[in-house]
């Protein structure tokens, strides 16, 4: 019970796994074409947030007491928040603590997720019993509900907001490592190590974990997107970052208001920064996915 | 036959991952931190009004002792009383069900029959201008979050057009709607209300809007995918081989083999629509259950959470055992 947004839809390898003649070729090209359009958007707007402080011309929490929801135009490029604050040097900052966190958990969440898949996996008994039955009462919710009651329980900050995306993310992970492990554990060569006396941890470490890993690779540059989705969700209702940090989806949360009155600029522009983020991680998980599928055939 | 001990198995295997989910909610809403008692009394009350309050919900009691008097109300539909409220939490959960299942229920049908219709499209002109149109879209909108699609629509739907009335309440109070089942397009057309029912329409469309574009980018990739299987299929190519009209082909060979894949899609759908539905129904002030639930997480009302998480865990499962199911019956290659 993946999440459908969150994991690409089942099926999706379907697409380039038929043999017909000469789409290879046309699909591949499609598939460079996605990976360099993702990483080129990708890598802007880290660099945009790397240097911020280059590009903004105000403070992340400097108000303007001047300009109280000014309209863009003057010293404000995007205008300003009801704070007055100014939302163009927000926007830009606000990129490295959605791209960081995102970033934070989904590797959290692969790391735990790859330990307990590979475990249950391999060991397989009463450890794979225990370790699934947890994983199955996790994927017993939709991911963002479990992300919104997590993010709850825990509270606000940083460090508690990466620990919720991860622990929401891992049961997937787990899952998927988990079958890879399965199949991997049958094979001869692993039998081979075994009798010529290499150490259980030795064997998880060094044959089967580097051959369990494949779809996790396809996964995980998706996965940040989603991430970043679910932090700016969860700020959006107030469980995220706390006011008045500069991130995305708080920005559009102040915003809220304005809209009914018409004024687009305090929560359009996050949106579409995050919007366009976004979607250089899913063109880049999709070329990924469309490479990886033909690789295979 | 078959089919029935198929669901009794798999009810069966339902039985510990509720109760596991019953234990979790009910230990984790205790030990976090967080006081529901104290939120509802405020900053000047006295050490005395809170025992008083927590003697009231029977916090007071040993955890064991709460844990079987809650799983004793579970097992006769009795989810305790709000302790933000104080009112049955049942009856609260039976007004806010309509409004939301109103939502879910229209945008998840809405994103199914575009969905399939542009992803046999799709597929059919594979690698064209106009599927890698389609696609891009789908990613487009599989990357947009849909609280903000939510907003940009009620500024161009409301504030810039007045199209569509602003975004607050289900349906226009003038009208005197009867609530019913709570869903008010239903209860409008139960009691024959047509003004209400053109206004619970006209608050109906931009949320329905809102979730069906988020829900139906997902949907039109593995729809996309799965034509593609069937046109690449054997059968497929032989039924083209034997000269079959485009219509027959189309009808019988291609949308119908695609359609067994909707059922589990559906299904997965429906859990991304309902986590969705929260961030919609807070964007259009719609008191529906998600903002209920909310609400409840926020204040830490235990009884709340307790139902809430129960409630959409036990959703969220049965949803894919019935997708199951209708996939077994559609699909005469599936063993079970």
């Amino acid at each position: 019970m993946v999440d459908l947004r969150a994991a690409g839809g089942p099926g999706e390898s379907a697409d380039t796994a038929a043999p017909v003649k000469g789409r290879g070729v046309r699909g591949g090209r499609f598939a460079n074409v996605l990976i360099v359009v993702g990483a080129t958007i990708l890598t802007v707007v880290t660099l945009a947030a790397i240097f911020a402080p280059l590009l903004a011309n105000w403070g992340p929490e400097e108000i303007d007491p001047a300009a109280n929801l000014a309209a863009p135009g003057g010293s404000h490029l995007l205008g300003t928040d009801s704070n007055g604050m100014d939302i163009w040097s927000r926007l830009l900052y606000a990129g490295r603590l959605d791209l960081g966190i995102a970033v934070a958990a989904v590797a959290l969440a692969v790391v735990v997720g790859t330990i307990v898949g590979l475990v249950a996996g391999y060991l397989g008994g009463w450890v794979d019993d225990v370790l699934m039955r947890l994983v199955d009462i996790f994927q017993a919710f939709p991911t963002f509900i479990l992300a919104l009651a997590v993010a709850a329980l825990l509270g606000n900050g940083t460090v508690n907001l990466i620990i919720t995306i991860a622990l929401v993310n891992a049961p997937a992970y787990a899952r998927l490592v988990r079958a890879e492990a399965r199949s991997v554990r049958e094979l001869p060569f692993i039998d081979a190590s075994v009798t010529s006396g290499s150490s259980t941890f030795g064997v998880l470490w060094r044959h089967v974990l580097p051959n369990s890993l494949t779809p996790v690779r396809v996964i995980a540059p998706l996965n940040c997107g989603w991430a970043m989705l679910t932090l700016a969700g969860l700020s959006f209702l107030g469980l995220g970052v706390s006011i008045p940090t500069a991130e995305w989806g708080a920005m559009i949360s102040l915003g809220n208001p304005d809209v009914v009155a018409g004024r687009w600029w305090t929560s359009v522009p996050p949106g579409l920064f995050l919007l366009i983020c976004v979607l250089g991680f899913s063109l880049l998980g999709e070329g990924l996915q469309e490479r990886a599928d033909a690789k295979r055939r | 036959m078959r089919i029935l001990r198929f669901v009794g198995r798999r009810l069966l295997q339902l039985i510990p991952v509720l109760l596991g989910v019953v234990v979790l909610t009910f230990l984790l809403v205790r030990v976090l931190p967080g006081d529901p008692i104290r939120t509802i009394l405020g900053p000047n009350a006295t050490e005395e009004d809170a025992a008083a309050a927590r003697e009231r919900f029977g916090l007071d009691q040993p955890m064991w002792k709460q844990f079987l008097d809650y799983l004793g109300g579970l097992v006769t539909g009795d989810f305790g009383t709000s302790i933000q409220s104080g009112g049955s939490v049942t009856a609260e959960v039976a007004v806010r069900i309509g409004p939301t299942l109103e939502l879910v229920v229209f945008s998840v049908s809405l994103a199914l029959v575009v969905a399939v219709v542009l992803g046999i499209w799709s597929a059919r002109r594979a690698d064209r201008v106009g599927d890698h149109s389609i696609r891009i879209f789908a990613l487009i909108g599989n990357s947009m979050p849909e609280f903000w699609l939510g907003l940009v629509l009620i500024l161009v739907g409301y504030s810039v057009l007045g199209w569509f009335p602003a975004p607050s309440g289900r349906v226009d109070p003038d009208t005197n709607l009867t609530p019913i089942t709570g869903a008010d397009l239903v209860d409008a057309v139960l009691t024959a209300n047509w003004p209400a029912f053109g206004s619970a329409a006209a608050h109906l469309a931009l949320p329905v809007a809102t979730l069906a574009i988020v829900i139906v980018a997902p949907l039109l990739r593995s729809v996309r995918a799965s034509a593609l299987e069937v046109l690449h299929s054997e059968a497929y190519v032989a039924a083209g081989a034997h000269g079959l009209r485009p219509r027959t082909l189309l009808r019988g060979y291609l949308t119908r083999a695609t359609m067994v894949r909707v059922p589990s899609l559906a299904a997965l759908v429906f859990g991304t629509a309902i986590g969705s539905t929260v961030l919609v129904e807070y964007v259009y002030s719609w008191q529906g259950f998600g903002q209920w639930a909310l609400r409840g997480l926020l204040y830490r009302d235990y009884p709340v959470v307790q139902a809430s998480v129960v409630i959409i865990a036990l959703a969220y499962v049965l949803v894919f055992l019935i997708a199951d199911v209708v996939h077994a019956i559609l699909d005469p290659r599936v063993k079970i």
